[in-house]
């Protein structure tokens, strides 16, 4: 069943309706299934098949007021950063299709952004943010997410200030994305007269962080930050449950938000602050909802808040600038740089590569469950410093 | 050797005068395609004609391709890319020379995973030195066309069959054999293993240097990670095997088979072309040893007595 | 960096807990490497992909029925060993049939394992998806003295240590086990004195393979598991072969020690982010200074 399933998925049977007499639009992407990033991209490949489903259960694609079927291309990057470009380049020149979504991840979205801007083909971002890629303006690119790393920097610095932190740990993995964050988050702390108490960066391979953690109880600090990425996000949970580190202030980067973490750490999880900034229970996003609950029924397992949610988000404003647009890459990019979009995650609008609506927040799990805690203005629930670890 | 030689030179000319024109004829994605073979050709020529001959198993090619890339992105707008990319091949040459002084005395697996070693460390390494910069991921903003990194990279296809040729025929060719064949008895007939196999090791780097920086012009995106990936150095053992790692034919024909397999398989469904890989290379190790060449050789020829390909290891060394 | 490693952090029993848990998983997989490598001279690089399915033996049995991964590893090690026996039956007795084919059997082991290793991943990735696994068992945390540690943790320490011990007792008193040391030293004169290679093979195959599977449940109840989870663990167990000396198999319990010790103090001491430059740096200079192994094959000779 499974693996029939994968078979389909893999052969993109799923979303083609040759119901309609008008050619369908081809859509595409290239996402990592397999090699190593496969894991952490599927919390994002989930929401693009099941945007796929919906589209075929809805009979296609409002395109400029016409509904079309649709016709999905994937293929698998591998886990490459070389291959991206080679495979958004066959998408758009071999298969030539309509309209194209976003690889998975930093690294893979600053692959693309040469061949986007060589063809002049315009894709809505999700599971990245640079300033790197902002500082080159690229025109062709636009990033859901509102945690682009010098914002997210300045919040942090802010929400730590609020919460009374002092007194700093920060262990940072070496990929793009986290280095980004400490590099602006270091002058931050700084300035706002935050003490940094501790300092390690680790390669990506690591397997265990007790040298670091041990320091780090020894030294106390109001605040741990592990600018980590999933895999070594658990490592840290699991080591700082077992040294017992109390700081009521614990960030986790990336990783929380999969439902992975609350099903391996269960009430562990709670007091712990993660970057994100969707959750299903925001009263003022009523399309959040529906999407939890599309996304529950076909995965049986709630949606990851940062990869799936911005994936989401990413379809909404491709999905709106195609239905006043069209299919044209010229009214596309007009629409998506002036429109303001509807999406689960309430109004987006871009300046420049950024999503300016939405502020930057930040999550924290309590009683099981992700809730907004920063800004104040959208919070969903209030910061409660860390609790105990279970024992 | 000289007959066979020349028609092999013949032959080479009127491809890659073929090969120069494909720009006019392919599409984008197809030149992509087959920038991608002459990538591999590089590749795998340049491995074959160190490891083919000498038997010094390389598991870590990935760094010198690594090492280029690297050179020619840190001279990005620094210095024409003419002048850089080769800098990277002759960097990568140096490095080869400076690892193999101490590594080619370690021999058999302990050279294999040696090699696999040193690849990690240089990429570890780099990260580091990446991170300590404040460098979080490069772009290139502005690279030359497909067409022109799809002719230097077919230039550099060519000279690494030429190399691998010439040197096949040349004194160091028949050192590198010799020493395959036994070390030991090398030395003594007067062959200087150690300036034969660091001298080949060296210009065996410096293509894959070169192909590195032109490969990073068109990915647009350097990466520590992904450009010393060890999955570059499996593969370009893997294509030299397919295809026969002891002439001038067998990489080529290897790096075409994996490329066109690939082409075949891979979007119909991944996960099944990566299952259907690792089955063809079992099967073409345990069933077609000689790789791809030896097979086609001994299909297309007469059965004729003597040395196939393979037994090259038999030949008296040449003056 | 303002800060300076103090003789306190180093002596802390904390990391010495941390060290040998690590060292003691790296152990029973490194054992097993060096086995099929000392006795047939074969480089697997698909030893890793062993430890992923005896994770994920460990992980079905115990989301979807609920069974203890302590029993879930008594099956993972049958059908580790399984699979290599029928991995060895199939393809690898191949690997020796002509004295050719003898003369290359490591770069060609080197590609069929390659191979197989990649067969295996994406076989698992489309059965299972991609998708990371991890589950929760014994997960309370033990006070001993000052060192903290997680029952599963302590729990796999344990039973990584009994296999050790178990494997250096079967080598040195069991007859099958001084029949693979007779191998790994000496393949021919083995065969003359009437060892059937052939069957011992077949034993270092089952043994092997079995012990990684083992390691695959114990390192599944401390971390996440996913398809592509094998290769760090395939490259770690090399270093260590290396560091202990190839067909040593003492030595892979040095090695494996020294190998967590330079990860756990090197961080202490000099910085995370050096570790994997330490880590592979350590194993080029033992390579280089000592490429028979830190032992030497002597206690092998044993």
């Amino acid at each position: 069943m499974r693996l029939a399933l994968a078979f389909a998925a893999a052969l993109f049977a799923a979303g083609a309706t040759p119901a309609a007499a008008a050619p369908p639009v081809k859509i595409g992407y290239a996402i990592s299934m397999t090699g190593p990033f496969a894991p952490a991209a599927r919390t994002q490949l989930n929401a693009y098949r099941l945007w796929a489903d919906q589209l075929a259960a809805q009979g296609g694609l409002d395109v400029g007021g016409v509904k079309r079927p649709v016709k999905f291309i994937v293929y698998d990057d591998q886990s490459d950063f070389a291959k991206a470009p080679q495979l958004y380049e066959k998408l758009i020149t071999d298969d030539k299709v309509d309209l194209l979504l976003a690889p998975w991840g930093t690294p893979f979205h600053f692959a693309i952004v040469g061949v986007l801007e060589k063809y002049q083909f315009p894709v809505v971002g999700n599971s990245a943010a640079s300033v790197t890629i902002r500082d080159i303006k690229p025109g062709n690119i636009w990033f859901t997410t509102s945690e682009i790393p010098d914002r997210m920097a300045a919040e942090l610095v802010k929400f730590m200030k609020k919460e009374n932190v002092k007194t700093v740990a920060v262990n940072t993995l070496q990929l793009p994305f986290s280095l980004e964050v400490k590099k602006f988050l270091m002058p931050d702390m700084a300035s706002a007269g935050l003490k940094v108490v501790v300092n390690d960066d680790y390669a990506p391979d690591v397997k265990d962080m007790t040298a670091t953690l041990t320091k780090i109880k020894a030294a106390a600090p109001d605040a741990v930050l592990s600018l980590s990425y999933p895999p070594d996000s658990i490592i840290f949970i699991k080591e700082a449950r077992q040294l017992d580190i109390k700081s009521p202030f614990q960030l986790v980067l990336v990783g929380p938000t999969d439902y992975l973490f609350t099903k391996m750490f269960g009430a562990n999880l709670d007091g712990i602050v993660t970057m994100g900034h969707w959750v299903p229970n925001q009263p003022k996003w009523p399309k959040a909802k529906a999407f939890y609950n599309a996304y529950m029924k076909k995965y049986g397992e709630p949606p990851d808040y940062l990869d799936s949610a911005l994936a989401w988000m990413s379809i909404e404003v491709l999905q709106q600038a195609v239905k006043t647009a069209g299919l044209d890459k010229a009214k596309i990019r007009h629409a998506i740089s002036t429109e303001t979009f509807d999406t689960i995650d309430g109004p987006v609008k871009f300046k420049g590569v950024e999503n300016v609506i939405t502020p930057t927040m930040f999550l924290q799990f309590q009683k099981g469950r992700p809730q907004i805690v920063w800004p104040g203005s959208d919070a969903t629930a209030r910061f409660e410093p860390k609790p105990e670890w279970t024992k | 050797m000289t007959r066979q030689g020349w028609q092999t030179g013949l032959v080479l000319v009127a491809a890659t005068a073929l090969a120069a024109a494909l720009p006019l004829a392919l599409g984008t994605y197809s030149l992509g395609v087959a920038l991608d073979l002459m990538m591999w050709i590089a590749l795998a020529e340049s491995w074959a004609m160190f490891s083919g001959l000498s038997g010094y198993v390389s598991l870590g090619h990935a760094v010198f391709y690594g090492v280029g890339a690297y050179v020619t992105v840190l001279l990005w707008q620094v210095l024409p890319l003419w002048f850089s990319v080769p800098l990277g091949g002759l960097t990568a040459a140096a490095l080869a020379l400076l690892l193999g002084w101490p590594c080619l005395r370690v021999r058999g697996p302990y050279f294999v995973i040696l090699t696999l070693g040193i690849s990690e460390f240089i990429k570890y390494a780099v990260i580091s030195t990446e991170a300590a910069l404040g460098r979080n991921g490069r772009l290139l903003i502005g690279t030359p066309s497909l067409t022109v990194l799809f002719e230097a990279m077919l230039a550099l296809a060519v000279l690494s069959m030429a190399v691998l040729q010439i040197v096949r025929s040349a004194r160091l060719g028949a050192g590198l054999l010799a020493i395959r064949e036994d070390e030991v008895a090398a030395e003594a007939v007067g062959i200087n293993a150690t300036a034969v196999k660091l001298s080949a090791f060296a210009m065996s780097a410096f293509i894959p240097g070169m192909v590195g920086g032109l490969m990073i012009l068109r990915s647009t995106y350097f990466e520590p990670m992904q450009a010393f990936s060890p999955t570059t150095s499996f593969t370009i053992v893997t294509v030299a095997i397919l295809g026969g790692s002891d002439t001038v034919a067998g990489p080529l024909l290897g790096s075409l088979f994996l490329v066109l397999l690939s082409e075949l398989l891979w979007t119909r469904a991944p996960e099944v072309y990566m299952i259907i890989l690792g089955v063809l290379l079992v099967a073409f190790v345990l069933f077609v040893p000689e790789g791809l060449v030896g097979r086609a050789g001994r299909f297309l020829r007469a059965p004729k007595p003597g040395p196939s390909s393979r037994d090259h290891r038999a030949v008296v060394i040449e003056p | 960096m303002e800060e300076v490693a103090d003789v306190s952090l180093i002596l802390s029993p904390q990391l010495l807990a941390a060290a040998l848990v690590l060292a003691a998983f790296y152990a029973l997989i490194a054992i097993g490497l060096n086995l099929v490598y000392g006795a047939m001279r074969l480089l697997n690089v698909a030893h890793g992909e062993l430890v992923m399915l005896g994770g994920y033996i460990a992980y079905w049995g115990f989301a979807r029925w609920g069974i203890s991964p302590l029993i879930s590893a008594v099956f993972a090690v049958a059908a580790g060993a399984l699979l290599g026996v029928l991995l060895y039956a199939t393809i690898i007795r191949r690997l020796f049939r002509s004295t050719r084919m003898l003369a290359r059997v490591e770069a060609n082991s080197l590609l069929v394992f390659f191979g197989v290793s990649v067969v295996i991943q994406n076989v698992m990735a489309v059965a299972f998806t991609a998708d990371q696994r991890g589950f929760s068992y014994m997960d309370g945390v033990l006070t001993i003295g000052s060192v903290r540690i997680e029952e599963n943790r302590l729990l796999a320490l344990a039973i990584a240590t009994v296999a050790c011990v178990a494997c250096a007792l079967f080598f040195r008193y069991a007859r099958s086990g001084m029949a693979m040391r007779a191998i790994i030293q000496q393949r021919e004169a083995a065969a003359l004195v009437g060892i059937d290679v052939d069957r011992i093979n077949i034993q270092v195959f089952a043994l092997g393979f079995g012990l990684a599977a083992l390691a695959g449940t114990l390192v599944s109840m401390t971390a996440q598991i996913s398809p592509f989870m094998g290769f760090p663990f395939t490259v770690s167990a090399f270093v260590i072969i290396i560091l202990g000396g190839l067909g040593n198999l003492l030595g892979s319990i040095l090695g494996a020690l020294m190998l967590a010790a330079v990860e756990v103090y090197g961080a202490a001491l000099i910085s995370p982010s050096f570790r994997s430059i330490l880590v592979y740096g350590v194993f080029i200079a033992a390579l280089l200074l000592r490429p028979q192994g830190l032992l030497g094959r002597s206690i092998a000779a044993r």
